[in-house]
């Protein structure tokens, strides 16, 4: 089908599968390995698009679901777009919606029409199919947009998985057919087929046919083991094409991105930065600050001392200690920092990749973040190994 | 020597007392920090003199943050100055751990770059505490109403190093607990004698702070003459006792203390002076004219003062009444001193707080409502004749000064807040409307920051075109003009939008809508965990009166046995049976 975009690999680890690329879009160019931040309802939580731009974020997250409540699809027509609509020129990705039905509703049912659930506003019955997804999609005008799935839980197992998985991929049909702007927005098709990797791969056998722009891994973060996760997404990874975009939907610790990125992973969301920032958590490449803490009243350093965002520019531990989940301004700073560090580590990822010193790089990362070998979480030391990177043995070569 | 200057450019003419000037400070407060405090570098450090044109705002700050603003956010603002409660800021383990303080308060908030007052007090608003006493001002802070005494202000003040300090006030508060509108005194006020006492108390703090700021000890001196006093009385006391076995012991210990206290006085008496801090003065007086009229030239006496601050929070009565109350303060007061007023905040007040010789003020008004949703579509000057024209109002009917963007009409207005209005907001056209509608009606915080930053700047771009309008000989003109447009504010009697409250009950019903909703989830956090506190602080009363009243049962039944021992040894043998059963059946029920 139409692509509008182009995807240009511009460096590849010659250890692991990782790779960094550009992704050229429709509102301007993307950095890959990329971290995409959730502003779920067209806001990312009190950073203003100025703010987000001035962390170098060039594509950012929206909600098909909460953008089809509010401010809904006949405005979105009226004022030309999400991107209009939220005085947001660069990028946007919008999700197909159906994985909020199933995640916050519980009355979703999903039949082979669509997803059917109960209206939060009203109550009354409403359907979501993949042509009303497109046209929602379309009306939004995102970049990217995702193709509507049959989600089942990670932990799901039997004949469903199955029945997800073929559902899935008769729905990337209907969204192809429905999609009315394939000359200027990119759809994406989910792999789904759970844990089972026969389903993977039959999945992604009848996807790449429909040889869509980008793909993404779906139907994973769901609570599903780690040992598990990986091994799901090393194996996509190895069977789809390499000449377009992977994107894992939903991963954001920063130990994951870094293990993603090592087995091939392209691009990333999640809403965790922002909001555990909501929860006065501050990440930093030594672990999690809860600043609400008591310890934190007396502590006159930034968050992180190399950090150079405007929180940690501006304030001290001590004084994000006194607003940090009591004035919206904490929350706003704390956000920021969360949103500045995450774009760094993918940064720093990506100019490590491109200078072909990936390896030693995740060894620096995984020390600076659990400090003892014996901390080191067994599945990504496992996941590294399958790409040629023993976390166990010495320090990396340097 | 004062860092602080103000300068009057401008007379306004026989119709009013307005003035326009600039309240300027001289240096910034690292390059004169007094104490050898570590000095870190900053982006935002500048050595350049800051300047405040008057009339004028201190930006109004919770927690030492101006609401919703981020520090890239709040220099878009037009203010050079502002305004931190210590109520808001100061923390439980503090003034005891200043020890650790590192550095000015200025540097601590990021507000190097800006003029800092600090008052004791929120500035914005009324709030009844405990009367204060000889040693102690109440405060209400985040965890209650806590004391201040006079000592630990002078510790915050040499730690913090503000560049203004507003002077440690016996400021009475008796008026009703409402916070908008309805301004009634809470029985019949504080009497005259109150009121005295009030400015009384007032005055010796405030010498004591001039002093204070020179570097004379005051409260050494003053714990010296109290333990002189109470030598004295000792020393009669022994005297009359004959003790002399205790007179001895004293006078050695007198003989060993001594040195010490000799040492520690010319120390004390040498302490570092305020270098970089000027001191407002709180002009008091409460509702009694005559005592307005004493603390205002009383104060006015007092040389090291550099301004002045009229609190109208705490007065009673309509708003004529308070006009007049301050009015009285004003017109006593030095012309040549800035004058800060708290509690005039809506333009109108502003207007008429300035043509009687106000300078300064504080932003509360934007803040004020932006929590409501509401945006500021008022100006003032000389585009003021024509607009309502060219918008096509019709003259008679009054122009609105804000819209509320709760309201749906907005929901599909895809237009800025205001026509060329060079807020973040409105400016290039980037946020419309619509969005903000959106935003507010998505539970967004983003809604909040855009609003402040629209409300704050046209409260800037009201302020900066009436001190043009002072300088051109115009204010009294265009004040009539903006009156007669815009009416007055109606009270604020903390209205809700009706959507919002909507919002809020469907939030409450759904829970979690996105599972991204942090305060809720707080909130009912918080409220379990207080259920569950409260579950426990019952059961474990529920056991102490168990045990309370088992013991008490144990120790009756004990009784009871020891008396029944002592009858049974008195009563006739076949009397002791039936007395031991009914003894077991009671002891049952």
């Amino acid at each position: 089908m139409k692509s509008a975009l182009t995807w240009n690999v511009i460096a590849k680890c010659s250890t692991t599968k990782a790779r960094a690329a550009v992704l050229d879009l429709p509102h301007g160019s993307v950095n890959a390995p990329v971290f995409m931040p959730v502003g779920t309802q067209g806001t990312l939580k009190g950073i203003t698009p100025e703010q987000i731009e001035s962390l170098g974020c060039q594509i950012m997250l929206n909600n098909t679901y909460h953008l089809g409540l509010r401010p809904g699809q006949e405005l979105l027509d009226a004022c030309g777009g999400a991107h209009v609509f939220q005085g947001w020129n660069r990028n946007l990705l919008t999700d197909s919606g159906g994985f909020q039905m199933v995640s916050l509703l519980k009355l979703a049912e999903i039949t082979e029409q669509g997803v059917q659930f109960e209206s939060p506003h009203d109550g009354s019955l409403m359907l979501l199919t993949p042509e009303h997804s497109m046209s929602l999609q379309n009306s939004i005008g995102a970049d990217i947009m995702m193709q509507l799935d049959d989600v089942v839980s990670s932990l799901t197992t039997g004949p469903r998985v199955k029945e997800a998985m073929w559902r899935s991929i008769r729905w990337l049909d209907r969204c192809i057919k429905a999609h009315k702007k394939p000359e200027s927005q990119n759809l994406f098709a989910i792999i789904q087929g759970g844990l089972d990797p026969a389903l993977r791969k039959q999945c992604i056998e009848e996807m790449v046919k429909r040889d869509t722009p980008g793909y993404a891994i779906g139907g994973l973060s769901g609570g599903e083991e780690k040992d598990k996760f990986w091994r799901v997404v090393t194996q996509c990874t190895d069977l789809m094409p390499r000449e377009k975009p992977i994107y894992c939907m939903g991963v954001g610790y920063a130990e994951d991105l870094v293990v993603c990125v090592a087995l091939g992973v392209d691009m990333f969301d999640c809403v965790f930065p922002t909001r555990t920032a909501r929860f006065g958590n501050a990440l930093t490449a030594t672990g999690t600050l809860s600043l609400r803490q008591a310890k934190y009243k007396d502590d006159f350093r930034p968050i992180e001392e190399d950090c150079d965002c405007i929180t940690c520019k501006s304030y001290t531990r001590a004084y994000l200690y006194t607003v940090v989940t009591k004035e919206t301004v904490g929350c706003h700073l704390v956000s920021i920092h969360n949103t500045a560090y995450q774009l760094r580590l993918m940064r720093q990822i990506r100019e490590s990749i491109i200078e072909d010193r990936f390896p030693p790089f995740i060894h620096k990362f995984f020390k600076d973040l659990f400090v003892e070998k014996s901390a080191y979480p067994e599945w990504a030391v496992n996941a590294l190994q399958s790409v040629n990177v023993d976390l166990m043995k010495g320090d990396g070569p340097h | 020597m004062s860092p602080l200057t103000f300068n009057i450019i401008r007379q306004s003419t026989q119709l009013s007392a307005a003035r326009r000037g600039t309240v300027a400070m001289a240096h910034s407060p690292d390059t004169n920090a007094t104490s050898g405090k570590k000095q870190i570098e900053t982006s935002l450090t500048s050595s350049t003199k800051r300047v405040m044109e008057t009339p004028g705002c201190f930006m109004y700050s919770v927690k030492g943050s101006v609401p919703h603003l981020t520090p890239d956010t709040l220099r878009l603002q037009g203010f050079g100055g502002v305004n931190v409660s210590i109520e808001h800021i100061l923390q439980d383990h503090q003034p005891a751990g200043f020890d650790k303080w590192p550095f000015s308060l200025s540097k601590f908030l990021n507000l190097q770059d800006l003029i800092l007052l600090c008052d004791i007090r929120d500035s914005s608003r009324y709030t009844k505490v405990p009367f204060n006493s000889d040693r102690h001002i109440s405060m209400k802070t985040r965890r209650g109403v806590r004391q201040l005494t006079f000592e630990e202000y002078l510790k915050v003040v040499r730690a913090y190093e503000p560049d203004i300090i507003a002077a440690y006030a016996d400021s009475i508060s008796d008026l009703d607990q409402s916070e908008h509108g309805n301004r009634q005194l809470i029985g019949p006020g504080a009497g005259f004698k109150r009121v005295c006492k009030s400015v009384d108390r007032s005055l010796k703090w405030l010498d004591q702070i001039l002093q204070e700021r020179q570097g004379i000890d005051t409260l050494a001196a003053q714990d010296e003459a109290a333990a002189e006093i109470k030598k004295k009385k000792k020393g009669k006391k022994d005297n009359n006792q004959e003790n002399g076995v205790d007179q001895l012991v004293q006078e050695t210990k007198k003989v060993h203390l001594d040195p010490v206290t000799t040492d520690k006085e010319p120390q004390a008496a040498t302490k570092k002076p305020w270098a970089g801090v000027s001191v407002f003065a709180h002009v008091l007086g409460a509702q009694i004219e005559q005592e307005r009229i004493r603390s205002a030239e009383e104060t006015a006496k007092r040389e090291g003062v550099d301004g002045f601050i009229v609190d109208t929070n705490t007065l009673p009565g309509s708003r004529d009444e308070i006009f007049k109350l301050m009015k009285t303060s004003l017109d006593h007061l030095p012309t040549d001193k800035p004058r800060l007023i708290y509690g005039m905040q809506t333009p109108e007040d502003v207007l008429r707080s300035i043509a009687l010789g106000a300078d300064l003020f504080d932003t509360s008004y934007p803040f004020h409502l932006t929590e409501d949703g509401k945006a500021s579509v008022y100006s003032f000057g000389s585009n003021n004749t024509t607009s309502p024209i060219t918008n096509g109002h019709d003259n008679s009917v009054k122009t609105h000064r804000w819209i509320n963007l709760w309201d749906d009409e907005h929901a599909d207005k895809f237009v800025p807040i205001l026509k060329g209005c060079g807020c973040y907001a409105c400016y290039g056209g980037r946020h419309t409307r619509a969005y903000i509608n959106h935003l507010l009606k998505s539970h967004e915080m983003l809604a909040t920051v855009l609003l402040m930053g629209h409300n704050m700047h046209q409260y800037s771009e009201f302020f900066s075109n009436v001190r043009q309008s002072i300088q051109d000989g115009t204010f009294e003109q265009h004040s009539a003009l903006f009156v007669e447009r815009f009416g007055t504010e109606p009270e604020r009697t903390g209205e809700i939008h009706a959507a919002q409250i909507v919002l809020e009950a469907a939030l409450a019903r759904r829970n979690r809508l996105d599972g991204d909703e942090s305060e809720e989830e707080i909130a009912a956090a918080a409220l379990a965990a207080e259920e569950k506190k409260k579950e426990k602080e019952r059961l474990r009363k529920e056991r102490r009166e168990n045990n309370k009243t088992k013991g008490l049962r144990n120790m009756m039944n004990k009784k009871e046995e020891r008396l029944a021992k002592e009858r049974k040894q008195e009563q006739p043998l076949h009397e002791q049976h039936q007395q031991h059963a009914g003894d077991e059946s009671s002891r049952q029920g």
